[in-house]
């Protein structure tokens, strides 16, 4: 045997195993990018449309439909999911569709959170913006929403824009509108609920 | 039997080339110790926990309530023989490892250890600290209470707050957005296997490269005997050492775990809508006051719509800034000799000052974490803060240089080897 075919047979032998293990490495890509699972959309996940009413989310009333005299004036706020009226399903399926009920006085709410509002009631999404928990906390001083992870404080009455804490940008409004005694989805979020990863928000997060 | 033994596996041989090393004394050298005890009792308890716990998020019926499987058997464990105390210490060690790993790194900070020839395992040694508090964050998750949830759902905000890879790492990590049901088995899977064989994996690489080099010994070693290692035998004398010492850590510990239940996942309740006030492990206290104190405007925006959050800053950036300072600092010294003695930390004033500046900031950031108990505004802890870190260093500086002098030219050990 020559060392020329020797070199050869080398060369042949390495471009296999190199050509195998990077195609193997490669066809790897696939599970790996399996292990972000897809978002699966059921009744439950479905963002807040319009036409829902609200439940409670928590406490002994919960899975209970809120009508307007269940929220106390002036807040404290009421943690709600929302919920399909035609098919009953409550869509607490996905942690986003939270919602915070506050009625508060019409006559302080800015112009554009009384586009938003019914009949002085407000909703927000109740994911903070900042890392994810749920504004549960209630100011009674001045009627503030705060965060209880990082003291994030949102005033309801201006569209939840920030006033104190670390979030990056308001909460997003959801759209209410009177039906009878009860307060009703009108539309979808006004912008994209929750931790937005880094990046920028690009506008609304569903259509109505 | 020794003999039968010795005649297959060359026992003597093995016992005169490692059994006899000298090992160094000084009252210091047990914290790496005490690391390790903590780390083989976090094993052994963790095995405990991992046959009685159930890696789900799953709703199921237990004593006529219907609760997530996960923290039913956190209940189940808390009601077994023991299993209250076990679990506590699980949670103790853990706090005890992370505390000892980090007063271990600052006694090889102020001691010089990290020079040439262990700028291996001082890079070892810190990638042991970084592993054992994600470790432990992972930890956090698995009993799935209310409290559990919240403080890893602001994990999964942080990790997915890195500009562009964000949300597809964290997704990675915790199944999607947390909680999902994919959440508990990855985390638990991390947790319970892949952190740990880790750690075992770099723990003896640690060791492996200890042994070989040796340790930095106290200076009066020069003046006895210089060029030698001065100590006790690992068997008996070190190894009696050690087994005492563990045997008081556990002492300690189940002490502490029986008399404080760890972590009282029957009184945080499951998981619920609200968010229940929480404040992390103090090892985390730092990083939760910058957050809290970081304006929330503050947004660096980068090509492609992406952009730099004061949650990317305050979880990320300032710990990944503090790492890399410690990464590259045994680069920094160029000397060409090979550190053999401990300095002498007030001969070092600068140093020395910058490791106190460092708790200094450390502590003043946990501070920062009480901002609502003790009604502080943001401008204020920032003023803490940051004169707080350089008074400190300051003071430190002026201290040791009029106490101690100015470091000679040609310290201890240096002189001998030059």
């Amino acid at each position: 045997m020559s060392k020329k075919t020797d070199t050869t047979r080398r060369a042949i032998v390495g471009a296999t195993v190199g050509v195998g293990l990077g195609l193997g490495a490669i066809s790897m890509l696939v599970p790996i990018g399996a292990l972000k699972p897809k978002k699966e959309v059921t009744p439950e996940t479905e963002p807040p449309k319009k036409g829902d009413v609200f439940v409670f989310a928590e406490g002994d009333k919960k899975g209970d439909e809120i009508s307007f005299a269940d929220l106390p004036k002036e807040g404290p706020a009421v943690l709600a999911f929302p919920k399909d009226p035609k098919t009953g399903v409550i869509k607490n399926g996905e942690r986003n569709n939270m919602v915070l009920l506050i009625r508060l006085d019409p006559g302080e709410l800015s112009p554009e959170t009384a586009e938003y509002a019914a009949d002085g009631t407000v909703a927000y999404s109740a994911i903070c913006t900042h890392l994810g928990c749920t504004v549960s906390e209630w100011l009674p001083d001045k009627g503030d929403l705060m965060c209880p992870c990082h003291k994030g404080i949102y005033d309801p009455r201006k569209g939840a824009e920030v006033i104190g804490g670390p979030p990056p940008r308001p909460l997003p409004a959801l759209p209410l509108q009177a039906q009878g005694d009860k307060p009703v989805c009108a539309g979808g979020f006004t912008s994209p609920v929750g931790v937005v990863a880094g990046l920028e928000p690009q506008g609304g997060s569903c259509a109505v | 039997m020794y003999r039968w033994l010795d005649e297959r596996l060359s026992l003597s041989r093995f016992n005169k080339k490692f059994l006899r090393k000298a090992f160094p004394v000084h009252h210091s050298f047990f914290l790496g110790e005490i690391t390790m005890f903590a780390f083989i009792t976090l094993v052994l308890t963790g095995i405990f926990l991992t046959f009685n716990y159930e890696p789900s998020s799953r709703l199921i019926k237990y004593m006529g309530r219907e609760l997530p499987a996960a923290y039913a058997s956190i209940l189940y464990i808390d009601s077994l023989p023991f299993g209250a105390v076990l679990r506590s210490v699980h949670h103790w060690s853990a706090n005890v490892m992370i505390a000892a790993a980090f007063l271990h790194m600052l006694r090889i900070l102020i001691s010089g250890a990290y020079k040439k020839p262990r700028e291996l395992n001082w890079l070892l040694g810190l990638a042991l600290l970084g592993l054992s508090v994600v470790t432990a964050f992972t930890g956090y998750s698995l009993p799935f209470d209310a409290f559990s949830v919240t403080a890893t759902q602001i994990g999964y905000g942080i990790g997915a707050s890195m500009p562009y890879i964000g949300e597809w790492v964290s997704q990675l990590i915790f199944g999607g957005e947390y909680p999902t049901l994919h959440s508990i088995p990855r985390v638990y899977s991390l947790h319970v296997l892949w952190f740990p064989l880790l750690l075992m994996a770099l723990i003896g690489a640690h060791m492996l490269i200890m042994i070989k080099q040796k340790h930095t010994q106290p200076a009066y070693a020069e003046k006895v005997a210089p060029g030698k290692i001065l100590g006790v035998p690992m068997m008996p004398q070190q190894g009696y050492m050690m087994g005492v010492l563990f045997l008081l850590y556990l002492a300690v510990v189940f002490f502490i775990g029986g008399s404080y239940i760890a972590h009282p996942v029957e009184a945080f309740g499951p998981p619920t809508a609200s968010t229940p006030a929480v404040k992390p492990d103090w090892y985390f206290l730092w990083i939760y006051g910058i957050l809290q104190i970081i304006p929330g405007d503050l947004k660096i925006p980068l090509p492609f719509g992406a952009a730099i959050n004061s949650e990317f800053i305050g979880g990320v950036l300032v710990p990944g800034l503090l790492g890399i300072a410690a990464v590259l600092l045994p680069f920094l010294d160029t000397r060409r000799t090979k550190q053999r003695y401990m300095e002498l930390p007030t001969r070092h004033p600068v140093r020395t000052s910058v490791t106190f500046a460092l708790i200094a900031f450390l502590l003043t950031t946990s501070l920062a974490g009480w901002k609502q108990e003790f009604g502080f505004s943001n401008l204020q802890l920032w003023t803490i803060i940051i004169v707080g870190t350089l008074a400190t260093y300051l003071a430190s500086y002026l201290i040791i240089v009029s106490y101690w002098g100015k470091a000679p030219k040609g310290e201890a050990g240096e002189l001998e080897e030059a």
